[in-house]
């Protein structure tokens, strides 16, 4: 069996580091994953180490050298043969489950967007002048501000959508923060491999950032590293989110990302036969893509009626298409109570007034197409979509009201003019993310995460009062 | 086929000796007959999915309505203002939204509970002095397992047997009187409850310092897991906490496995070991099953269950369950509830999604 090692405890002695091991994968191609358990002391080790290092080195580091650093790391990873890359198209499927191409696909339009270019728009999004993180600079209103990064930017990083800890442990990079990264059980791997390829691309910065683990509810762990932490990155469920929060002392800052649900829009002006079939086949690739896991995957289509291509039609081609990616990319093998709720999902939405069923006999796909019933009511994942026949577009704002703190990323097939009026409307109802269809589940490098700033919000600015020069000036020698 | 001359022949069937496979099969198909020209709800599904008593020749071929179903419609043959009963589901799921079971009359559920239970739970002892764990019919008339107790009491109990909860909980007086008598006659005793409220019982006697020693005979009976109501255990710690604290060995600590949307029971020969082999009477067999082909698993590999209880004549008789197990030799292991989706990612699944919305 393949055994690996989770985790990046720099500063750690790696012999008194104790290791529980998990096996994951299907019988006969298991891998055991070996899991630090970390004591207090040593939680509290670790973060001075990082700490310590973090100023000592990082801060000293140009932004523009970081940005160096990690593109070599991430033009690392996007070569096949590189050993990180090949453990990564190796492992990763076997621990998620999902479909070997569809994940080194995924990986490489992923990591695509953390190249240097992307890296600078990144930070240009979040600064005007992006030198600021280095030494201060001018403010426009008058005296002078430079951005610190936390000392300890803690993580608890969630889901197993493969790479997701790459964001903010490269934003944690970027504001020169000290990183320590708690990894989920649902996929333990990629941050420690990433912390391991940087610390090797990089070594002066090798101990600038920690990758640990501990069981999910373990309290006194959880509460050592948001005790050392400055600011805290918590990603999940509401309930973990919450008890996160209630543990994160009152002068610290704890930025909270939930679990969201996206959806999708297709206008009339797209419903004609010569747009809908590629229309469709994008709208069933975003259903396909990480099996609907992510925050930015759709659970309903709302499809317009008038267009000559009926809302009905549309939900056939979407079957159509999804059966087509189901040969290309199977869905990962399900567990019996994902079984089980496709097949409660798909009986609700048949017994609906008005309700009609399409879906594969294996359970691999299902579109679920409703005249009548309106709401917004949420698919349950794995390739189950809701397809919604409505009046007029324009309708869609007011159903997603009551749902405004759930939703994230609206994908949209529209002619220009419906699109701004469409997303301005959204916007109004707490949607920050519109897309094209086919391009839902890959957001843009730089784009603000549930509508926040990824830099910003990690950053203090430290100024100089405008008047504070001219009184230091009075003190200087050449005062006259 | 009315109402009557299905009943009369659910009746002899069910108190008759266990039939051969025909004879089964034969049943099923008549009630399912029944049912189809009946119950609307029912006969739609059913054609959806291209069955019909033309179609459908073995009992196995009766399609399963899940759960769910009886959430979101009327799954009746009669009207549902001419029905004697009707139970409903607690609603933990779906927003609150309550299964319900209509009965015509409850002659047949009321049949097959008293055969069922004088046979697997009184062991041949014709009565015996009973406590209950919970609330009265009158206190929760639309509670299956209510009237089940209710029937347990009436037809099987001495006079003397009661229910020991009151508005305030468990009436602790009277639990350890009637705990007291048992000792004091040399009489067996039968106590009998919600799993969740034999906890409460068990935590509430160890604070008060009290265990009994029950007569030789004695047994305990509890049903419907812990739900979130008491401390949740690992079944072999309840089983042992009981033993310890009534002196009834495992084996006569019995669990019945009901649901709201049956009308017969299945039960276990003791807790001895966990998990227990469960098993219905002759009209009531139970099949593990891939929930999404139907197709049976191969023995001793985890799939859900699908029950056919021909005695849930004014319903359906086939339902798929969102439990899991395992086939067994004589019977079936229940491993719990298939838990429903979980989000692995950073989306949300239903439950989430609902819980979530709710707060907002």
């Amino acid at each position: 069996m393949i055994m690996e090692h989770a985790g990046y405890l720099p500063g750690l002695d790696a012999d008194a580091v104790e290791r529980q091991a998990k096996t994951y994968g299907p019988k006969g191609a298991e891998i055991s994953v070996l899991l630090p358990v970390l004591h207090e002391d040593q939680v509290s080790q670790l973060a001075c180490h990082v700490r310590e290092q973090a100023r000592l080195k990082l801060k000293s580091w140009p932004v523009g050298q970081i940005i160096d650093a990690i593109d070599l790391a991430v033009a690392r990873l996007l070569d096949r043969q590189d050993p990180y890359r090949r453990r990564m198209d190796q492992l990763l499927p076997i621990i998620t489950g999902y479909d070997r191409e569809m994940v080194r696909l995924g990986l490489t339009g992923y990591l695509k967007t953390f190249r240097k270019p992307q890296l600078q728009r990144f930070l240009a999004e979040d600064f005007v002048n992006p030198a600021i993180l280095d030494n201060f600079q001018p403010l426009p209103k008058g005296g002078m501000g430079r951005a610190f990064g936390p000392q300890i930017l803690a993580h608890v990083w969630a889901g197993n959508v493969p790479g997701l800890p790459l964001w903010s442990l490269v934003a944690g990079l970027l504001v020169k923060a000290g990183n320590i990264g708690k990894v989920p059980s649902a996929e333990p791997l990629f941050a420690g491999w990433f912390a391991q390829l940087f610390a090797e691309v990089a070594p002066e910065l090798a101990d600038c950032l920690a990758v640990v683990w501990w069981q999910g509810g373990n309290e006194v762990l959880e509460t050592s590293v948001l005790n050392e932490a400055d600011l805290v990155l918590g990603y999940g469920r509401n309930e973990s989110l919450a008890a996160i929060q209630s543990r994160v002392p009152i002068t610290k800052r704890f930025l909270a990302f939930g679990h969201k649900v996206s959806f999708a829009m297709i206008s009339a002006a797209a419903l004609n036969a010569s747009k809908v079939s590629a229309t469709a086949r994008l709208m069933a690739y975003d259903v396909a893509r990480y099996d609907q896991q992510g925050c930015y995957s759709p659970h309903v289509v709302f499809v317009e009626c008038g267009g000559s291509v009926s809302p009905e039609r549309f939900a056939q081609y979407l079957a159509h298409e999804l059966a087509g990616f189901e040969e290309k990319f199977p869905l990962r093998t399900l567990s019996l109570a994902e079984a089980s709720g496709i097949v409660a999902w798909r009986n609700m939405e048949e017994m609906l007034p008005g309700g009609q069923v399409f879906g594969a006999a294996s359970g691999a796909w299902t579109v679920s197409y409703q005249a009548e019933d309106k709401v917004f009511s949420p698919s349950c994942l794995n390739r189950t979509i809701r397809v919604v026949g409505i009046d007029s577009l324009a309708d869609v704002p007011a159903i997603l009201t009551p749902f405004r703190t759930l939703l994230q990323t609206a994908g949209i097939a529209a002619p220009p003019e419906e699109l701004l009026a469409l997303a301005s409307a959204l916007g109004e109802v707490g949607i920050t993310r519109i897309a094209a269809i086919g391009d839902m589940t890959s957001p843009e490098a730089g784009w603000h995460h549930d509508g926040r700033f990824n830099l910003l919000d990690l950053v203090e600015i430290t100024e100089i009062d405008s008047r504070a020069d001219g009184a230091a000036d009075r003190l200087a020698s050449y005062d006259d | 086929m009315d109402y009557e001359a299905i009943t009369v022949d659910l009746l002899s069937f069910i108190m008759g000796d266990a039939p051969n496979d025909d004879a089964f099969n034969r049943m099923a198909l008549k009630v399912f007959a029944y049912q189809f020209a009946h119950n609307q709800s029912f006969a739609k599904f059913a054609r959806a999915r291209g069955k019909t008593p033309r179609t459908v020749t073995s009992w196995t071929d009766i399609p399963a309505v899940p759960i769910n179903a009886f959430k979101a419609l009327e799954m009746t043959c009669c009207r549902p203002v001419e029905a004697e009963a009707m139970f409903m589901t607690s609603g933990t799921t779906f927003g609150g939204l309550r299964g319900k079971s209509y009965h015509k009359s409850l002659s047949v559920y009321d049949a097959s509970m008293r055969c069922n239970f004088k046979e697997r739970f009184m062991g041949g002892i014709e009565k015996m002095h009973m406590g209950i764990l919970f609330p009265t019919v009158e206190e929760m008339p639309n509670s299956s397992l209510a009237h089940y107790l209710n029937l347990a009491v009436q037809d099987f109990g001495l006079p003397g047997s009661s229910h020991l909860i009151g508005e305030a909980g468990i009436d602790f007086d009277r639990l350890i009187a009637d705990l007291d008598h048992a000792q004091m006659t040399g009489r067996p005793y039968a106590l009998l409850g919600a799993s969740f409220s034999l906890v409460h019982a068990l935590d509430g006697l160890e604070k008060r310092g009290y265990s009994a020693i029950l007569p030789a005979g004695s047994r305990i009976l509890d049903t419907g897991g812990f739900k979130g109501q008491s401390r949740d255990l690992p079944l072999n710690e309840f089983y042992d906490a009981l033993s310890h604290r009534f002196s009834v060995p495992r084996s006569q600590c019995i669990n019945m496995y009901g649901m709201t949307e049956l009308s017969t029971q299945f039960y276990d020969s003791g807790n001895a070991v966990c998990p227990s082999v469960k098993s219905g009477p002759h009209w009531a067999k139970t099949r593990v099953v891939n929930p999404l082909t139907g197709a049976a698993m191969p023995k001793g590999e985890t799939g859900v269950l699908i029950h056919t209880d021909l005695a849930h004549v004014n319903i359906v008789t086939t339902i798929l369950t969102e439990d899991t197990g395992i086939e067994t030799e004589g019977g079936f292991l229940l491993l719990g509830r298939a838990e429903g989706t979980e989000a692995k990612g950073c989306s949300m699944a239903v439950d989430e999604f609902l819980i979530a919305a709710g707060a907002a």
